[in-house]
């Protein structure tokens, strides 16, 4: 068996608001192509802990590599999708999934080819010209999700992209994250505070600690595909993860 | 929102106008006609009738249009380069902090100062001609401008700048796409007020020195006692804003379309 390569590496990493101690000494690997969730109880800091492996806040001490360099939006291929809506409501859907690669100057014959296939594949090539504002919030991430994966990023993050979506939305959107990793091979961390969201998703499940904020463990989900949420083996794990969370 | 919906409801407006302007003329005449107010301004017809004679023949040296076409031209150099200067000062301010702590508290203090206010200066700096004028309605419209290109930087979502910087975008790349097109309709918000405030300076200019334009049409009718000349002067004034601000609506549904809901 090919032993998997190291995409993200973090170690030691210490995130401080001052006095207050947020993320402490966290260290952990993830591998080339691993679709990992994060969860952790409320509160824990989920959310720093992204924005920080993202340096969209300074670390207070430790390093995180991305390929075996330092993390760096600018030189490296990442994308994020947020929890809110994050399209630009001045561009059409077709302009926004243009966008990352405008910034990254791809050539023009590729970007068309890359708009035309995720719009395709998250299913809004007829909402093309639309504005955000014509859009209802399924629509709109998924526009963040095709923008996100039209760069074919090295990396993608995901924080509690379907928090503010009802059952039915979550599920089909989802279904086509899985559908667009297993076609990609991108390399995806999704933080969810929702466990089952977590099990269904993805192949490593990381869980965190309360705060201060520490990796408590990391599972290994090999339950095959398409996963059923009511099967045996599927609530056993989801009430493994529940254990190592509880707080109470 | 169909078509149809979208067609009676510009009806109504249209209606609507027509009944307001209409209403305002017949009280307008009624006053003149069955009261002292007739002893004080002429009535309706008469001044609509000086306004086309004026525009057919002349008031002074112009017709009413060129007055016209004289106080368009000062405003727009005016408000042109106070706007220009106001957005980017504005944005600036409202984006990078090093720029906010360096111009603002000079902005505060000249911002509350009317226009009006420099006109001593602006004769005593540019003399009686035209850069005086412009150099006023450069101060109306620069103000209003900076403050709502301010406000509107300050409150672009950090989420999408967040996205595009993940995205690899840079620190200009961002200002460019993403801070200025989502101003875009605080901006337009300030040029509205800036319009307004320039047409209002850019009379006030002319009554004190000029011998064109709509300000000095209503000086030499006051010089004069010329009622009708001063109330022709007065309804062009309305004209003319009220194209101004339709100009400015069209021009903002255009550059603003997607802020609008619906299909």
């Amino acid at each position: 068996m090919s032993e998997k390569k190291t995409k993200v590496k973090v170690n030691h990493l210490t995130k401080k608001f001052g006095d207050l101690l947020v993320l402490n000494d966290m260290s952990f690997d993830v591998e080339d192509g691993d679709l990992l969730c994060v969860v952790g109880p409320t509160g824990c800091g989920k959310t720093t802990f992204l924005n920080s492996l993202t340096k969209i806040y300074d670390i207070t001490d430790g390093e995180i590599l991305l390929n075996g360099e330092q993390v760096d939006p600018k030189k490296q291929n990442i994308a994020y999708i947020f929890q809110g809506d994050s399209t630009m409501p001045w561009l059409t859907v077709e302009e926004n999934v243009r966008f990352g690669l405008d910034i990254k100057k791809i050539p023009e014959a590729r970007k068309k080819e890359q708009v035309d296939k995720y719009l395709e594949i998250v299913g809004l090539s007829k909402y093309r010209k639309y504005y955000p504002k014509q859009l209802s919030a399924s629509m709109l991430q998924r526009v963040s999700i095709a923008r996100a994966f039209a760069t074919e990023p090295e990396l993608l993050l995901m924080d509690e992209p379907y928090g503010q979506l009802d059952i039915e939305l979550r599920f089909k959107l989802e279904d086509e994250l899985v559908k667009l990793w297993q076609m990609t091979g991108t390399t995806v961390l999704f933080i969810t505070h929702n466990i089952e969201e977590a099990v269904y998703l993805g192949n490593k499940i990381m869980v965190l600690t309360n705060k201060p904020t520490t990796v408590k463990k990391t599972l290994i989900n090999e339950l095959p595909r398409p996963r059923d949420i009511a099967a045996p083996e599927f609530v056993k794990l989801r009430n493994e993860v529940t254990e190592l969370i509880k707080w109470w | 929102m169909t078509n149809g919906k979208k067609l009676s409801e510009k009806s109504i407006g249209a209606v609507c106008a027509v009944v307001s302007i209409g209403a305002f003329i017949i009280l307008w005449y009624w006053g003149t006609q069955a009261t002292q107010l007739g002893l004080l301004i002429p009535g309706p017809f008469d001044v609509l009738k000086a306004v086309g004679t004026g525009i057919v023949g002349k008031v002074g040296r112009h017709s009413i249009l060129a007055h016209a076409g004289y106080s368009l031209l000062r405003v727009m150099i005016g408000f042109i380069i106070g706007s220009l200067v106001g957005v980017v000062l504005g944005l600036l301010m409202g984006w990078y902090r090093i720029a906010e702590a360096i111009f603002n508290p000079l902005f505060r203090i000249i911002r509350p100062i009317p226009p009006i206010a420099w006109i001593p200066i602006s004769i005593i700096w540019f003399g009686l001609g035209e850069d005086a004028k412009i150099f006023l309605i450069f101060l109306a419209s620069f103000s209003n401008t900076t403050l709502n290109s301010m406000a509107g930087a300050r409150s672009v979502d950090p989420e999408i700048v967040n996205a595009a910087r993940m995205l690899g975008a840079s620190e200009r790349k961002i200002f460019t796409t993403i801070v200025l097109p989502a101003s875009v309709p605080n901006i337009f918000a300030g040029l509205q007020v800036a319009i307004s405030s320039s047409w209002a300076t850019v009379l006030a200019a002319e009554m004190v020195r000029s011998s064109e334009g709509l300000g000095w049409m209503i000086v030499a009718g006051m010089n004069n006692n010329d009622m009708i000349q001063i109330l022709s002067g007065i309804v062009m004034i309305g004209v003319v804003g009220y194209i101004l601000a339709i100009i400015m609506r069209r021009a903002e549904d255009v550059l603003c379309r997607w802020n609008k809901s619906g299909k």
